[in-house]
């Protein structure tokens, strides 16, 4: 019984910390939606494959939010139909390279410059490769099925299989399809209506993320993750773990790996703060909005690889 | 079911949840249960996202159209269920059961604390300080007036503790000073004491570490902010 109240209360501090930061997330995404009509700047995005998710990496400049409000912006992107690789280099990158999360970072370790460095270098090479790796998959395959029937509505037909279109539209004149699909503008209550829902939505699925987080916590000791060692490998997939499990915000993150900082390998410091951002317990019900089942599972093992990769060289180079 | 259905797309439905949500926000905040669960930084974040979700409940109350879909009963039902469970069941975490599972790898101090006077120290600064420099007998015979919970580690002797927090009690790390407990003291796990005494220097197991040898122990209930930074 003692165990369950302490797992409720530590569900309780992980659900009541991450919620306005999903709320800002989905004030972002609504305001993006209102002021800046899709037509005039969703379009001028590069479809390059590369190109794409370096500019959604950079996007975390204009729209900082951290792991959990990243994703309605992410949603809200993809969903008026910016190239896949602006979406998902936002969604994995935005979470790190944004000023809030940079600053905190040096506030944690103003004399570990390698790390001031490492961590953006690493969050964007991530969020090209997974980008890239996603991008290899159909859309029909990739995305949530709903994210999907909304995106097909914002894009031109041409994008759209023949047999994806849904209606009699097939030998429209191009042109005036395109411009009915670019709607009015929603209308402010209509607007904070369907905010209010995405928020709904999310904010259930935050719910069952932070309740696994919280189990997870509770019943399985932390100090077995850190006892786990110094070794080169061991470490970065120690701490690896223990960031899938912790589950913090990635503006505190950098606080919190201070504290067992002397304890484990450069590799492992870095692999936690690499990963959290990307994949940890209280996510996966959110990318549930965003990605297929499959989607989520490579993004998980792909990002989970690619860190302990960077981990290891980090520990080669600097041990 | 048709009653259901109306539920479902009544268009106060989803006000009423972000009302609801905000409310327990708010309420969070002024009841000062955020003290137990979350670092103070983040206070005035939380009660801000409490009276933007009010506002935002209140204004679409009035103004909001009909739905044009219904909700999804799993968001709304889930949602109210979870806010109020919250409301109703305050977090009573067990601090040596949190404590038992963590490492014992301090964040680093907020701000410098090494030059107050030794009884000024709170126990998380005793223990920064202590670990800090690694000859115990220049702290030998100092003062000490802390307050703590008691810590039971299996296989151990009770140590005197508090938890300290960078963001939420995801995250809570103990620090934990060793007691020379009198032969008539009981501590018992998670119970809050306030303990007066001298900083001693004791050998265990071939090392030199520093013992708090208390003149008085008192019961004291637990503090309004029982979570360090």
């Amino acid at each position: 019984m003692t165990r369950f109240a302490t797992g409720w209360a530590i569900f309780q501090g992980l659900l009541i910390e991450a919620l306005p930061f999903l709320l800002l997330g989905v004030s972002i995404a609504g305001l993006a939606r209102w002021l800046v009509p899709q037509s005039t700047w969703i379009k001028r995005l590069p479809r390059h494959p590369l190109l794409a998710p370096v500019v959604g990496a950079l996007l975390g400049f204009a729209l900082p939010a951290c792991e959990c409000g990243n994703v309605p912006v992410a949603r809200r992107l993809l969903a008026s139909g910016a190239p896949l690789g602006t979406g998902f280099g936002f969604l994995f990158a935005a979470p790190v390279l944004n000023p809030i999360v940079l600053a905190s970072t040096w506030a944690a370790f103003p004399d570990q410059t390698w790390l001031l460095w490492g961590r953006p270098i690493g969050a964007f090479l991530i969020a090209i490769a997974l980008s890239a790796l996603l991008g290899l998959l159909p859309e029909s395959s990739l995305l949530a099925s709903a994210l999907l029937e909304e995106r097909r509505l914002s894009q031109p037909l041409s994008r759209v299989g023949l047999l994806e279109r849904r209606s009699g539209l097939v030998g429209v004149d191009f042109n005036a399809s395109e411009r009915r699909l670019e709607e009015v503008p929603l209308r402010p209550a209509e607007l904070l209506q369907h905010s209010t829902r995405e928020f709904l939505s999310l904010l259930t699925l935050l719910v069952f993320g932070c309740a696994l987080a919280a189990a997870v916590q509770t019943w399985l000791p932390r100090s077995w993750l850190l006892a786990l060692g110094s070794g080169p490998t061991v470490s970065v997939l120690a701490l690896m773990l223990l960031a899938l499990v912790v589950s913090v915000c990635s503006s505190v993150d950098a606080f919190l790996a201070l504290g067992f900082a002397a304890q484990v390998t450069p590799g492992a410091l870095l692999a936690f703060l690499l990963l959290g951002p990307v994949v940890d317990l209280k996510l996966a019900g959110l990318f549930t909005v965003l990605l297929s089942t499959r989607a989520i599972a490579i993004t998980a093992v792909a990002a989970s690889l690619l860190v302990l990769l960077i981990g290891q060289w980090v520990n080669l180079v600097l041990l | 079911m048709p009653r259901l259905n109306r539920i479902r797309q009544a268009r106060y439905l989803p006000p009423l949840v972000l009302l609801l949500w905000g409310w327990l926000l708010v309420w969070s905040s002024v009841s000062a249960r955020l003290d137990l669960l979350l670092n103070a930084v983040f206070h005035p974040v939380v009660a801000i996202a409490g009276v933007v979700l009010m506002v935002l409940g209140a204004v679409q109350l009035r103004s909001a159209p009909r739905l044009k879909t219904p909700l999804n009963p799993l968001s709304w039902l889930v949602s109210v269920a979870v806010a109020l469970l919250v409301l109703l069941f305050p977090p009573a975490p067990s601090f040596s059961d949190l404590a038992a599972n963590r490492s014992e790898a301090l964040p680093e101090a907020p701000r410098l604390s090494f030059f107050l006077p030794p009884e000024q120290r709170t126990l998380t600064e005793w223990v920064r300080l202590l670990r800090s420099q690694p000859d115990p007998n220049l702290h030998a015979g100092d003062p000490v007036r802390i307050s703590g919970f008691v810590l039971q580690r299996p296989g151990m002797q009770p140590q005197l503790a508090r938890l300290t927090v960078r963001c939420c009690l995801a995250d809570a790390t103990p620090a934990g000073l060793p007691i020379d407990w009198p032969a008539n003291a009981d501590p018992k796990p998670d119970e809050w004491l306030a303990v007066e005494g001298t900083m001693t220097t004791q050998t265990k197991d071939g090392l030199l570490i520093n013992v708090v040898k208390p003149t008085t122990i008192q019961s004291i209930p637990r503090p309004e902010r029982p979570l360090e930074p």
